[in-house]
């Protein structure tokens, strides 16, 4: 039976009143009512045929290797005819026992001002910009750039001033494109990388220094944490040595700016003063998690060792409240939120509380002062548990979900369930745990 | 083997960061005894060694300098080392060759990780791998983007040494290096008066296998400027 398929990952602004959801390849936009009930106001889903943009990749290759084949047959027979056969480029198709190609979309981002919505397709890898138009109740969602990049996005971020999209990609290049005007039709051309790693990118912040220069932040598999100059990003500013293993996510506090949250394949949360290169404090989560991983946590056969009992686990979001000094993060494919305090003074990761939800986590953001956001891989649930808003209770003092708006988002989403693009059998669900395998393993390779 | 591809996860072993190196190992000579520290630090790299032939020569020549030799191939990271090692204990009255060593790493991804910000007065890159065919031009030693990491371990005035037979590849090279705000060319009346120059054209195995195949050499030195105002 088809499900409505989880949520990939969700964004709130505006203290909770406007979200973004992500289904497979659809955007879903909604708002909250003066009832309190929440109204679906936009929608946009990824229509992109690859199959042009393959013909021509096959095509060039193609013609490719006739010029090549051609030159040869000239070398062999001595300066004589130079013999080309054309004929049409076949489009592959994958065979029976093929993986599925997913076309997913991945990172939502919100401008400052709230007049843009920033996100990444996977079917064309391209870089998406959206008008957001709130009095628009039939669409707030209005297509406004596709930019289509070489390798894929993984990463994007956004410039203060709302006007530069700046993107990370697998490849471990950086791009930095206006969030306007017409996308360029061949970027290997037109376009060169701002900076790079060489090493697939995992996430790249901008941010401005208390002397107000810009500086933007990457992160890669290779443990690295680099700080670039912007606009100026040929200088590099420092990096940040600490871990042990590929970084997955970063984020740097509104209430301390020159702070830094790092966390990744190893087992520690680092806290940075990105300015000064200090490493601050750090904090090891991997006891308290380890009651809670399964066997899918178990590394992969061709990486195990003959007892089987080799463990890999790594953070795969992490986030700072906006309003109070705490941070949230959760471990791949757990349904573990940790939620630590820091003690701002003394610049240190004190007291943690964790907080154990129906499902796994799947994404994780800020959403307003004193709370966060997540989806949950609610794929056995029949329909509920979509997503959690998890608030601070300042009477209380402690974490807790808003039920209320978790059952109005539910009752959202569940009208949903004969939209075939939202829907999916349960074997087909897109892939929703992808961080671990960043993991190196180099000890297999000389 | 021929090539190592600089994007796998090769076992490679790197401090964490350039104060957890230990460089007493590769240089016992040029540490304290007393205080247990290094009495110099590295501040010529050769990328890519090879088989060390430019270190052998540039020993001599800037005797009290540390120089380090980066090579991803293990074999002949392995080779360049019993080399360093025969050169050592047959000058051992001498004490020479006791300033440079070489080690395996991935200069591409964690030099950083070696030398820290302007740690650095030369960095040679001698008959890099050319890397031919378009989609591998990532895989090249100069880009634009490793450029802004070699300029952050280079010194204000450091120079960058390349020299190659294939003319595109020195094309690639003079352009990306041309068009990088943190470096400037030096003339080639500089490169004649300058002795690396003359070191790396005829020391280097590759050098000699060209000179002995008549094959053209293409050298091109840039000099690191300092930083812009930070806008």
């Amino acid at each position: 039976m088809a499900i409505i398929h989880p949520i990939q990952n969700i964004v709130a602004f505006g203290d909770g009143l406007v979200i973004f959801a992500v289904i497979k390849n659809v955007i879903l936009a909604y708002k909250r009512q003066d009832t309190g009930s929440y109204k679906l106001i936009g929608k946009w889903t990824d229509q992109y045929d690859r199959t042009e943009s393959i013909k021509d990749k096959v095509t060039k290759e193609q013609d490719r290797q006739i010029d090549e084949n051609a030159k040869k047959q000239k070398d062999n027979e001595g300066n004589v005819v130079i013999q080309k056969k054309k004929t049409e480029a076949k489009i592959p198709v994958p065979g029976p026992g093929a993986p599925p190609v997913y076309s997913c979309i991945r990172n939502l981002l919100i401008s400052k001002d709230g007049h843009k919505l920033l996100s990444c397709a996977d079917s064309d890898k391209s870089v998406l910009v959206f008008d957001i138009d709130l009095n628009n109740d039939t669409n707030c969602l209005q297509l406004v750039k596709r930019q289509p990049f070489p390798k894929r996005p993984n990463s994007i971020t956004i410039t203060d001033d709302g006007k530069t999209v700046i993107m990370a990609d697998k490849f471990g290049d950086v791009y930095s494109i206006p969030t306007d005007g017409e996308p360029l039709k061949d970027i290997n051309d037109e376009l060169d990388p701002i900076l790079g790693h060489v090493s697939m990118l995992t996430d790249v912040l901008f941010k401005v220094d208390s002397h107000g220069k810009k500086f933007i932040i990457t992160t890669d598999r290779d443990e690295h944490i680099k700080v670039s100059h912007f606009p100026q990003s040929f200088i590099v500013d420092k990096w940040l040595f600490g871990h042990s293993q590929f970084l997955s996510s970063i984020c740097s506090p509104l209430w301390k700016s020159e702070w830094l949250f790092s966390a990744g394949g190893d087992d520690f949360i680092y806290l940075w003063d990105w300015e000064s290169g200090k490493k601050l404090s750090e904090f090891k989560y991997s006891d308290i998690i380890k009651p809670y991983l399964t066997e899918k946590h178990l590394a992969p056969s061709r990486f195990q060792n003959e007892s089987n009992d080799i463990i890999e686990y790594a953070v795969s979001k992490i986030v700072a409240f906006s309003g109070i000094p705490y941070i949230a993060f959760f471990v791949e494919a757990t349904n573990i939120l940790f939620i630590v305090k820091i003690d701002v003074e003394n610049k240190k990761i004190s007291e943690s509380n964790t907080l154990e939800l129906p499902y796994n986590i799947i994404s994780l953001n800020t959403a307003n002062d004193n709370e966060v956001i997540v989806s949950l891989d609610n794929r056995d649930s029949n329909g509920e548990n979509f997503v959690k808003f998890v608030k601070y209770n300042s009477q209380s003092c402690i974490f807790e979900i808003n039920e209320q708006k978790t059952k109005e988002l539910d009752a959202c989403f569940d009208t949903l369930k004969n939209d075939s693009n939202i829907t999916v059998e349960k074997e087909n669900i897109f892939p929703l745990y992808s961080t671990t395998t960043l993991r190196k393993h180099g000890e297999h390779y000389s | 083997r021929a090539h190592s591809n600089p994007f796998s996860d090769h076992q490679l072993e790197y401090p964490s960061c350039p104060e957890d190196m230990d460089w007493s190992k590769l240089y016992p000579a040029f540490k304290d005894e007393h205080t247990g520290e290094m009495t110099k630090e590295v501040t010529i790299a050769d990328i890519g060694c090879g088989f060390g032939g430019l270190m052998i020569d540039l020993s001599p020549a800037f005797p009290e300098q540390l120089i380090l030799g980066m090579e991803i191939r293990v074999q002949v990271t392995n080779y360049v080392e019993d080399r360093i090692i025969a050169l050592r204990s047959n000058h051992a009255k001498e004490q020479t060759y006791q300033n440079i060593n070489v080690l395996r790493g991935n200069a591409m991804k964690f030099l950083p990780n070696f030398f820290h910000k302007a740690q650095l007065s030369k960095m040679f890159f001698c008959f890099p791998d050319p890397h031919f065919k378009q989609r591998k031009h990532k895989a090249r030693i100069v880009t634009n983007t490793l450029l802004s990491e070699y300029a952050y371990v280079l010194k204000e005035g450091g120079i960058i040494y390349t020299i190659t037979d294939v003319e595109d590849l020195h094309n690639w090279m003079v352009k990306h290096l041309d068009e990088h705000p943190l470096f400037e060319r030096l003339s080639k009346e500089w490169e004649e008066n300058d002795k690396c120059v003359n070191i790396m054209t005829n020391a280097t195995e590759e050098g000699k296998k060209v000179a002995r195949k008549q094959g053209d050499k293409f050298v091109a030195c840039f000099k690191r400027l300092p930083n812009p105002e930070i806008i």
